[in-house]
């Protein structure tokens, strides 16, 4: 056994902090060796996961959803009650989350999401977080002063919009169903997802623009 | 713990970089830490939440300071080193000393589609009966202890109101130091006012919170 078995995490953080190189593509380079060697890792495996979530994974799925939800009364309510199981009944299930929970945006009320103890998110659906979201800046204020946070993406909230910020400390994984636009009467799913931004999902934007779906 | 990585309501961090790029990875590296850690084999005792624990003892000014993928693989080194299954050395130097680490073939790249076809890990668990109804006062636990939680500091001491019943849940406290066992999970919703008086706020703070730190208010 190791001779670090009995130091704590803390203890061995410090270590690594003292003995390895400060630069990140240096780490990543050394670990990913060693990984290799110690018969631990694949490097063809790491290339799928990159390309699933440089490529084909991304705020574009949770688009689709929003957009389904918008033009499909029967849809939104599954999706609402158990999010879980509307998503997995789209075709292409699989990047569902196995605990999301669907938060609707009405006129009268806005949702914002954030987690202050590390950076839980539906990775599945919105791909890696951006790091503003895994920050001090945003995980300390989006509870204490989200209508400052708000107002610094652009959001100016009425006074008398009811506002609710879900802390994210369970599996749970929180996404938001941003308000449809006015202006989009008639428009497909497809050209309704091309309006859907990653922050109206998160709920650090509130307003969709139609400029992205009419052109 | 009461560490450096417990945020929400700390003040002086300054404005949010609301103009960050949008792409999944800013580096080439970034895309490179998070495949390996998707794509690593993990140790059989693994648990989520043990990772968010050795996460969490990252020295503080590391934690507030480095990029984040690069505190994950520091997290998976901590843990690997902790396993017996790495040496700091080895770690420094991106060389094995030592054979191959015997915790079975390492994932393949097949693998990668089969996971994504899952619809995601469950933490759900056949648990206890709740103990709380929707629309209950409850009043959290004044502090802590030294492991891993997910009662954030800045809601302890607080009255909330039962949301949401969600069922039985691992237990992250326990989870993080090997035992699995299920508690009900709820979310309970806070006057942002409750929390912090006099600063004219008008919003609620929701969190999802285990049984065990609350009592009937």
């Amino acid at each position: 056994m190791s001779e670090h078995e009995n130091k704590s995490a803390g203890e061995v953080h410090h270590e690594l902090h003292s003995h390895l190189p400060p630069e990140p593509a240096l780490r990543v380079k050394a670990m990913e060796s060693l990984l290799v060697e110690k018969g631990m890792l694949d490097t063809d495996t790491v290339d799928a996961w990159i390309e699933v979530y440089a490529e084909k994974v991304g705020p574009k799925s949770g688009a689709r959803i929003v957009a389904k939800a918008w033009v499909d009364p029967a849809f939104r309510e599954q999706l609402l009650e158990n999010g879980t199981q509307a998503v997995k009944e789209l075709d292409d299930a699989g990047w569902a989350v196995a605990h999301l929970k669907v938060i609707e945006n009405t006129p009268h009320l806005h949702n914002l999401v954030v987690c202050t103890l590390c950076s839980c998110y539906p990775h599945a659906i919105l791909g890696p977080p951006p790091n503003w979201y895994k920050m001090a800046a945003y995980r300390s204020r989006a509870v204490r002063d989200p209508r400052g946070v708000l107002d610094e993406f652009g959001v100016r909230l009425a006074d008398d919009i009811e506002l609710l910020v879900w802390d994210s400390t369970s599996e749970l994984r929180y996404l938001v169903l941003p308000e449809r636009p006015g202006g989009t009467e008639g428009w497909d799913e497809e050209k309704l997802a091309s309006i859907v931004t990653r922050n109206s999902m998160i709920g650090t934007q509130r307003d969709l623009s139609l400029d992205e779906g009419a052109s | 713990m009461d560490g450096i990585h417990d945020l929400g309501g700390k003040q002086g961090f300054g404005r949010v970089d609301v103009d960050e790029p949008e792409e999944a990875f800013h580096s080439d590296w970034e895309a490179r830490a998070y495949g390996i850690v998707r794509a690593m084999k993990k140790a059989p005792d693994w648990t989520l939440d043990k990772f968010r624990f050795t996460r969490e003892q990252i020295e503080p000014a590391d934690y507030l300071t480095r990029p984040y993928y690069d505190q994950w693989l520091q997290s998976y080194a901590a843990l690997m080193v902790g396993a017996g299954v790495a040496s700091v050395e080895e770690i420094a130097s991106g060389h094995a000393k030592t054979g191959p680490a015997s915790l079975g073939p390492a994932p393949d790249p097949v693998s990668v589609a089969a996971e994504q076809k899952q619809a995601g890990v469950t933490f759900a668990r056949p648990g206890s009966a709740p103990a709380f109804s929707v629309g209950d006062k409850v009043l959290t636990k004044p502090h802590a202890h030294g492991g891993h939680t997910r009662l954030p500091s800045y809601i302890r001491g607080h009255i909330g109101e039962i949301a949401h019943v969600r069922g039985a849940f691992i237990f992250p406290d326990d989870s993080a130091a090997g035992i699995e066992r299920a508690e009900p999970l709820y979310t309970v919703a806070f006057k942002a006012s409750d929390i912090w008086p006099g600063e004219g706020l008008s919003h609620m703070v929701l969190l999802d919170l285990w049984e065990s730190y609350l009592d009937l208010a």
